[in-house]
């Protein structure tokens, strides 16, 4: 473990935490900005240059504007007093749970360190192009749907 | 190994975030903070074992954008709940097309 790994880690753990910490929307927000970022520089280290690349222009350039514009249209900042507030046990010892059956369940499967290794561009487009040809097309049809399904929700709740 | 541990907290974390908060956009940023972790523990899983390099960059980048398309369908139906006067997950008591 480097000091760089320990680092990216911290970063995105303090980012996960203040998703679920923070009390107001905007803060949320921003935690999970330094999660995302977190997450692109862990892909960095392990020599995925274009994930990271690819997590900063989806995520943190798109899906973090999305949330953005979803809180100024609900047109709150703040959450109810209630909400959050109240440690849960039981969500604790749930959570806990599945994330340390993972862990157990992938225990062996996982080597010891992780080395990066790095995969280039051309590594990723020839197997996207190749031997996941079936499955990337299957995604631009995903995509295709979602985009039509979330017009299709809107324009709904117009109409009505 | 650290990396599983790492892994496994972030979707332990988002878990958590998805069972507490009552909030739709807390719940949505939660479910991420789970799909961020399950990426990397497969970004981590090929680093360590160091097989296929390509096809496990195009897999993960196929994930991210099924976690793209999630959260538009998500902040979609959000727009829509919020124009029904309804934010948090407490608020929703029916579901009708």
């Amino acid at each position: 473990m480097t000091l760089l790994w320990a680092a990216l880690a911290a970063l995105t753990l303090v980012g996960a935490v203040c998703v679920i910490v923070a009390r107001e929307m905007t803060r949320m927000l921003l935690g999970l900005g330094v999660f995302l970022l977190g997450v692109a520089g862990l892909y960095a280290y392990y020599g995925f240059e274009l994930l990271a690349v690819a997590e900063l222009f989806v995520y943190v350039g798109g899906v973090l504007v999305l949330f953005l514009f979803a809180i100024t249209a609900i047109g709150r900042d703040r959450e109810g007093r209630d909400i959050g507030r109240a440690f849960d046990i039981s969500a604790l010892v749930v959570s806990g749970s599945v994330g340390a059956a993972v862990a157990v369940a992938l225990w062996t499967a996982l080597p010891a360190n992780e080395a990066a290794i790095g995969a280039t561009v051309e590594k990723a487009g020839t197997a996207l192009l190749g031997s996941l040809l079936p499955q990337f097309e299957l995604v631009g049809l995903l995509l295709l749907a979602a985009l039509a399904a979330a017009l299709a929700v809107v324009g709904g709740g117009e109409r009505r | 190994m650290n990396s599983l541990i790492l892994a496994c907290t972030l979707v332990s974390i988002g878990i958590y975030g998805v069972l507490t908060r009552k909030e739709l956009v807390a719940v949505l940023a939660s479910i991420e903070v789970m799909l961020g972790g399950a990426q990397l523990l497969l970004a981590a899983y090929v680093a360590g074992t160091g097989a296929a390099a390509g096809s496990a960059q195009g897999i993960t980048i196929l994930v991210l954008s099924v976690g793209g398309a999630e959260a538009a369908v998500g902040l979609a139906l959000l727009v829509a709940l919020v124009r029904r006067g309804r934010t948090r997950t407490d608020q929703i008591e029916e579901v009708r097309g």
